[in-house]
């Protein structure tokens, strides 16, 4: 254990200090902050023009005003659309919305701006149009039906309550965050190990190696680095995640009372470390099959396909979360981790079939320890050679042989 | 501690890749406090017995002790291997490379730094130190694995061709650090095409041609089978052929010559007085080289010879 530790220190040293990791790590989520920040930044910056209106029910309150964010809008009432339109390019108004005359039999209003309005008109429109029509109302009412209600739902078998809004999006989607991470992680840490392996043999310190340690402490050392690395990097981007979700929606979440999910969690490190290690060791093993830095980067996108294998399957796993071929992806050991955590934010999965999955895992894990440390063995002095299938076969026979 | 003195002790191994017959039959031993010199010709199955001695690869037939027994995990700190496909973490200072195989041979922390920092300083390498592996030159990068290899003070060392991409100088700290490493008692096989080196450093030698041990035993007692077989002449003239004569070398001045099995010195003096196109100015017996006894055994005129010596 102590030199797997050592193998498993020194790559993971190594590859902390790259260009690939760090940029991944943290260039990584930072593009997709940029990239998603940008435009609702951008909405919310735009101004609420005057909003000029229609009202052909003759059902409407006359307003002047109306709150929006903390920001009031300046209304005026149109008698007729000639005369909304004659103040719009007047300058007047910035916009007019013609609430039409079946408007109580589904016919839509609609809104005439210079261009697509931004999110805070669009929020103003939405309350003039629920406000207006509520004039007979007293104030206290009006104000709590614009407050819509979360309802909290309560399991009577496991006395689970779950209430509507932030609570129920972190119950459902943490393990489905989680499950993304795992495949995301599939692609950027277990599909390198073919590399990482092919590095070894190119360097030519392989030889000096096996002869102070054993195959299976260097290969064990090598993806247990590398599965280190993965977590530092789910660490980097989980911890990303929730300071982006506490500064954009700070004020949504202010008031709910929110619990973490720790059953998702749970199985998420249950399920998620040794399916990473799973493919982290079949991507050793093809990394040694391939022979070079080339073959294994293709064959490392034969991985990435499995690991993605999941989302195919997902819209049928969805129409029937506890059907056979749901149960059974769970139970397999490379679909376990991803399709495990998505029926966990769908369903109540039975604990036979998530300790099943475990189980499975661990032995599947087990099984690719012993393969990949003897074909490595076998074929770590076949310097930058593919292997043929016939090949491997040989030279499992002879180390068998050989005793 | 090995058992009778010897690091090494194999017996009649075979190794066999598909329908390639690497070793044929090779045995040999080593003991403590002594350089063994491991020859052979490109192919001839050098490093497949060592391979095979270090279990690296696991022999069709035949018997190996190491240090006193069986190969085991914890032996191996105990064996310093230099081979012949060597190289060094290019991402990694050379400080830090050599921390860590020292490490992965049984040195703690500590003793590694302690250990690396005194060899860095013994071969010159201080102060390259914090330079990355792939920074280094050909030579500074042969020195470092040759420091990687031997710096826990292995009881058994092997070592593929040593002195490859080295100059004289630095061949000559690597051979001081070798006598150092065999006077403190270690058994040390060296594979080499350096015949010169062999004859220097080596107490014994087993050469290996196509998968078999041809010649094995002391140098000294080898040489001795060759001695009357050789010759040096100064003349005046041009020789393109001499009867009796395996190997005609061209020197300054004249000839060395090796002659065929059952020639007397005297008959080719004889010949070479009567050669109206030569005047013969010195004639002298000379002890063969080394170089000249492999290329004789490896090119198959040596047949009588070897049966008389090898084990």
């Amino acid at each position: 254990m102590k030199m797997i530790w050592l193998v498993a220190k020194t790559t993971y040293r190594q590859r902390i200090r790259s260009w690939t990791f760090l940029f991944l790590t943290f260039g990584l989520p930072l593009i997709m902050v940029v990239a998603g920040a940008v435009p609702v930044l951008t909405e919310f910056r735009g101004d609420i023009p005057v909003i000029g209106y229609v009202d052909q029910t003759a059902q409407m309150a006359d307003l002047e005003e109306i709150k929006v964010e903390g920001e009031t809008a300046s209304l005026i009432s149109y008698p007729t659309q000639e005369f909304a339109k004659k103040g719009f390019q007047q300058g007047e108004v910035g916009g007019y919305l013609i609430i039409p005359e079946n408007y109580f039999q589904g016919g839509a209003p609609m809104y005439y701006g210079e261009n697509e309005p931004n999110t805070k008109i669009e929020a103003a429109l939405e309350k003039l149009v629920r406000v207006g029509f509520l004039s007979d109302t007293p104030s206290w009412a009006v104000e709590r039906v614009q407050t819509p209600a979360n309802i909290t739902f309560i399991a009577q078998k496991t006395g689970q309550r779950v209430s509507e809004g932030p609570a129920l999006i972190l119950r459902v989607g943490t393990p489905i965050f989680l499950a993304l991470v795992f495949i995301l992680t599939i692609f950027t840490g277990a599909t390198q190990m073919g590399s990482v392996v092919v590095l070894e043999k190119d360097q030519r310190a392989m030889e000096v190696v096996v002869t102070s340690i054993s195959p299976t402490e260097l290969v064990s050392g090598k993806v247990l680095g590398m599965t280190l690395l993965s977590l530092t990097q789910v660490g980097v981007w989980i911890i990303a995640a929730v300071l982006a979700v506490l500064l954009l929606f700070l004020d949504d979440l202010a008031g709910h009372a929110l619990s973490i999910p720790w059953g998702s969690l749970l199985w998420a490190a249950l399920l998620g470390i040794p399916g990473y290690f799973l493919f982290a060791l079949v991507g050793a093993g093809l990394g040694i099959i391939a022979g070079d830095a080339e073959q294994a980067r293709q064959l490392a996108g034969m991985l990435g396909f499995v690991g993605l294998a999941p989302m195919y399957f997902l819209g049928v796993i969805v129409k029937a979360l506890d059907g056979p071929l749901a149960v059974g992806l769970t139970l397999f050991p490379f679909t376990a981790p991803t399709i495990g955590l998505f029926r966990l934010a769908l369903t109540d999965v039975p604990l036979w079939q998530l300790g099943g999955s475990f189980l499975t895992l661990m032995v599947c894990l087990g099984i690719s320890v012993w393969f990949v440390s003897r074909i490595f063995r076998a074929t770590m002095l076949m310097y930058g050679q593919k292997l043929k299938p016939q090949e491997i076969f040989r030279a499992f026979s002879e180390l068998r042989s050989a005793g | 501690m090995a058992d009778n003195g010897k690091v090494l002790d194999v017996k009649h191994i075979a190794k066999q890749f598909g329908d390639v017959q690497a070793v044929k039959d090779v045995s040999f031993s080593v003991g403590k406090g002594e350089i063994f010199g491991l020859l052979g010709p490109n192919g001839a199955g050098k490093t497949t017995t060592i391979r095979a001695a270090l279990d690296i690869i696991k022999p069709t037939s035949g018997e190996i002790q190491i240090l006193g027994g069986k190969m085991t995990e914890d032996k191996k700190s105990r064996i310093g291997y230099l081979p012949e496909e060597r190289g060094l973490y290019d991402e990694m200072t050379l400080l830090d490379t050599l921390v860590y195989l020292g490490q992965l041979k049984g040195l703690d922390k500590a003793t590694a730094l302690k250990r690396s920092e005194a060899y860095l300083k013994k071969v010159d390498l201080w102060e390259v130190r914090d330079r990355k592996n792939q920074a280094l030159s050909q030579g500074m990068a042969q020195k470092a694995q040759f420091v990687a290899g031997t710096m826990h003070e292995p009881e058994l060392i092997i070592i593929d061709e040593p002195f490859s991409g080295l100059d004289p100088v630095n061949t000559r700290i690597i051979k001081r650090l070798l006598y150092e490493m065999r006077d403190r008692g270690a058994g040390i096989i060296m594979s080499t095409h350096q015949m010169h080196q062999v004859e220097e450093m080596c107490s014994r030698i087993l050469l290996i041609n196509r998968g078999e041990g041809v010649l094995y035993g002391p140098l000294e007692e080898i040489r001795s089978q060759f001695r009357s077989n050789a010759v040096e002449v100064d003349l005046q003239g041009q020789l393109d052929d001499v009867d009796g004569v395996e190997q005609l070398s061209p020197r300054d001045g004249g000839y060395r010559m090796l002659l065929g099995e059952g020639v007397a010195a005297e008959d080719i003096l004889q010949r070479l007085v009567s050669n109206p196109a030569v005047t013969v100015e010195r004639f002298e017996r000379v002890e063969v080289s080394l170089d000249e006894i492999f290329v004789k055994v490896v090119s198959g005129a040596g047949d009588q010879i070897e049966e008389g010596v090898v084990e």
